[in-house]
């Protein structure tokens, strides 16, 4: 359970993010909308405790970010938006690693990597430098290293950029398994077609302020619009 | 031409860089320049000093003069030629913006042409800056006008071109016929081993005997070195030839200068016009992945993380630490220049013309200075840019659940120890060389470990407090601001450690010259703890600051 209170982040005189107030339950898919600049970035490095709130608390599955950032992180899985790895290591090495750091049991550990690198179609490649893959296979490698470590937070910035559609649908299975475990899922995306989709609520950030927040049908209701695309439109106009 | 159309880019980059520094930005750069000019100042004084030396030398002053420039001349063409093999090959192949410029309606031979500027202007330009004070030297020396300035000018031009494009072609040539990613780390691997081999040939030939013509047997073999051309096949011997006629008013010179601009001429329309067919097959070939393949068993790091669960995180980064280190091509180039260094350093030292027992011993002690200068350098190399290389990977440990005191340790501890043996080896080899006594051997090996030590934690903490993660190469680290300012702290710390300990070794050398002094050993042990502990605070305090600052990035 992510609960977000009074969140303000500052950048000098620029207000990235205005008194933001959110809850996402466990077990639900919140995705977060916003054009670009809006705040959304800049809201899920702080709920992954990589920036720090200007004002405001985070408070993951009990505790705080801010207060408790070691214990907070060991629930929290977060995949950037671009999957800046490390390209000298090897996918194999760089998930033994993940696992390493969350305290993962080794044989436990061996067999979800050889599970999960079977799963997106990189069991061959698990000996090759990540310097050597493409930003699709990066991006497989970082979901594998979330997905093994069972969070109780994921937070994704743009989840599925260069990934084929074949692994764009293992992503989106995965992400409902996932929240069937009681996991709670926040994700910025820019295509609202899947946030229409897999999301339970959505919640649309402009100029750093929540414009509107709840399940798509209310969204579109409240501009009367058929389409989550047109509502986005006239909530960012 | 669409070439000068790319190099209007480079100069509104230039321009913008310039006219967008304001306030403190505009600070650094105006420190950089000073700090930049008082260098040059510094070696201009030290030029006029040589010059004038050899100035005095009757009969053959003259003589001596312009063999030295050959020789300056010939050093600088081998090493511009050298760093053009390696930097050619990441400029024409690697360059950020290729993509957009091979997917743009250009001609191969035009990128190219853009490409060879880069590589002339990158691999040169510290070592024809370095020339001017040398060429102003020359003119103060010889009461020359600056029409010699103007001709060193014009005629250096098609030097440096000429000695970068022997790089150009080669790179061009063998990523035609190997057009791998890994012919680029080779060429890292040669570049650096010639680099190296330069270096140590240079200091191996004695150019101090040049200064000492009483060493050579025989007059007449010197006054025929001296006259000889300095490899009068190779653009540098023109470049003397060119100053040497100008200086003494020959007209001549101009038939030099048309031979430097003639051949550069040729040479850049064949390798120009071999890129046209060379270039876009090398270019594509370069962006081949690295084909390396890692074991699947785990490290010994790994199977330690296990055994010690208590250090558990330590030992998975010290893990990670060792294969990024270790597969890093650029790593490898720095320990072999690394170990060439050591090479020249306790050379050099063997060959010092000390007869005294007692003067070899003082300079033992004063070797602490110059071998912890050499481990500052090598601690902001390592060290001070080891948190700024974790770049756009940092988030990978800023999110997890990771102590930052345990980041610092797995990167203190994997680059301390070699850079304590390789103080050793600079103040140990040195101390065997010169003979040192019992007492000077104890006390330099004693105080170079803890200098390094703290050298050590001090590289870590100020690379820390000035973190740049977006930085595209090492160098940008190395020579920014905070790279600048570690390099002040740590001159600082080791003067005021080599002056806290001058007191106990003065005492040893007068009761060494005079039997009836008495050595207070009082005063050793007070030195020596003084000494300990505030290199044990300057550590602690900067440690704190380090991991407090580390802990508050915001990435």
């Amino acid at each position: 359970m992510i609960e977000i209170k009074n969140l303000v982040k500052k950048f000098d005189s620029f207000t990235a993010v205005n008194n933001l107030n959110l809850t996402v339950d466990s077990g639900e898919i919140f995705g977060f909308l916003g054009p670009n600049g809006a705040g959304k970035t800049t809201t899920v490095k702080m709920i992954a405790g990589i920036m720090f709130p200007t004002l405001g608390e985070i408070i993951v599955d009990g505790i705080n970010v801010s207060k408790n950032p070691y214990e907070a992180k060991k629930k929290i899985a977060y995949i950037p938006d671009e999957p800046f790895v490390y390209p000298n290591l090897t996918a194999r090495e760089f998930l033994r690693l993940i696992a390493d750091i969350y305290e993962i049991d080794r044989k436990q550990a061996d067999k979800s990597i050889e599970e999960y690198l079977s799963k997106f179609e990189l069991l061959d490649r698990a000996d090759k430098l990540l310097g050597s893959f493409s930003h699709g296979m990066k991006q497989k490698v970082m979901v594998a290293g979330v997905l093994m470590r069972n969070p109780k937070v994921i937070l994704f910035d743009e989840p599925t950029v260069g990934l084929d559609p074949k692994s764009v649908k293992n992503f989106k299975e995965m992400i409902v398994s996932q929240t069937k475990k009681g996991v709670s899922v926040f994700m910025c995306t820019h295509i609202l077609e899947m946030a229409e989709k897999i999301c339970g609520r959505v919640g649309i950030i402009y100029e750093g302020k929540m414009v509107s927040c709840g399940p798509v049908e209310e969204i579109l209701r409240v501009k009367n619009k058929n389409s989550l695309e047109d509502a986005f439109l006239e909530f960012t106009k | 031409m669409k070439v000068f159309i790319l190099f209007r880019r480079k100069i509104l980059s230039l321009y913008n860089s310039f006219s967008s520094a304001s306030g403190w930005k505009a600070v650094k750069n105006i420190i950089f320049l000073l700090v930049g000019l008082s260098l040059i100042s510094g070696l201009y004084i030290s030029f006029v000093r040589v010059l004038k030396y050899l100035h005095s030398v009757e009969l053959i002053g003259e003589i001596l003069i312009w063999k030295l420039t050959a020789m300056v001349f010939l050093m600088s063409f081998s090493m511009i030629m050298i760093s053009s093999v390696v930097i050619a090959i990441n400029t024409l192949y690697y360059s950020f913006d290729l993509k957009f410029l091979a997917s743009s309606p250009l001609k191969p031979q035009d990128i190219f042409a853009d490409k060879c500027a880069d590589t002339v202007f990158y691999s040169s330009w510290t070592l024809m800056a370095a020339m001017i004070p040398y060429v102003f030297a020359l003119m103060k020396t010889m009461n020359l006008g600056f029409g010699f300035f103007a001709v060193f000018t014009a005629a250096s031009l098609p030097f440096a071109a000429l000695a970068s494009f022997f790089g150009i072609a080669l790179s061009l040539f063998t990523m035609y016929f190997f057009p791998s990613s890994k012919t680029r780390d080779v060429f890292w691997i040669i570049g650096s081993l010639s680099v190296a081999f330069v270096y140590a040939a240079f200091r191996m030939a004695k150019p101090e005997y040049l200064l000492r013509p009483d060493t050579l047997e025989i007059v007449a073999k010197y006054i025929n070195f001296l006259q000889a051309p300095t490899a009068a096949y190779l653009p540098s011997w023109w470049l003397t030839k060119t100053l040497t006629s100008y200086a003494a008013g020959k007209t001549v010179f101009i038939l030099w200068l048309f031979l430097l601009y003639g051949f550069f001429s040729a040479f850049y329309y064949a390798v120009i016009k071999s890129a046209s067919a060379f270039y876009l097959k090398g270019l594509s070939g370069a962006q081949n992945g690295s084909s390396f393949s890692g074991s699947p068993y785990r490290s010994w790091e790994e199977k330690a993380a296990e055994k010690f669960k208590f250090k558990k995180i330590f030992f998975c980064l010290l893990s990670k630490e060792r294969k990024t280190f270790f597969r890093e091509i650029k790593h490898w180039s720095q320990i072999i220049l690394i170990i060439a260094l050591v090479f020249v350093y306790v050379f050099s030292v063997k060959n010092l013309p000390l007869d005294s027992p007692d003067m070899k011993s003082f300079i033992c002690f004063l070797n602490i200075g110059a071998a912890g200068f050499v481990v500052s350098a090598v601690a902001l190399r390592f060290l001070f840019t080891s948190i700024s290389l974790e770049g756009n990977s940092f988030w990978i440990l800023k999110s997890s659940p990771i102590k930052t005191e345990d980041i610092f340790y797995a990167k203190l501890l994997f680059y301390c120890v070699p850079t304590i043996f390789l103080s050793f080896l600079l103040t140990g080899l040195s101390n065997y060389f010169l003979g040192a006594d019992r007492f000077i051997f104890s006390i330099s090996l004693f105080a170079i470990t803890v200098i390094t030590f703290t050298l050590c934690v001090l590289g870590i903490s100020f690379g820390a407090i000035y973190p740049d993660f977006k930085v595209e190469n090492i160098h940008q680290v190395e020579s920014s601001y905070g790279g600048f300012l570690f390099m002040a702290f740590s001159m600082g710390y080791i003067a005021l450690s080599v002056a806290v300990l001058a007191g106990p070794v003065q005492m040893h050398f007068m009761s060494r010259f005079n039997p009836a002094y008495i050595f207070e050993k009082k005063w050793l042990w007070i030195s020596l703890t003084f000494f300990f502990f505030f290199s044990f605070i300057l550590s602690q305090i900067f440690w704190k600051i380090g991991l407090n600052k580390a802990e508050k990035y915001e990435i």
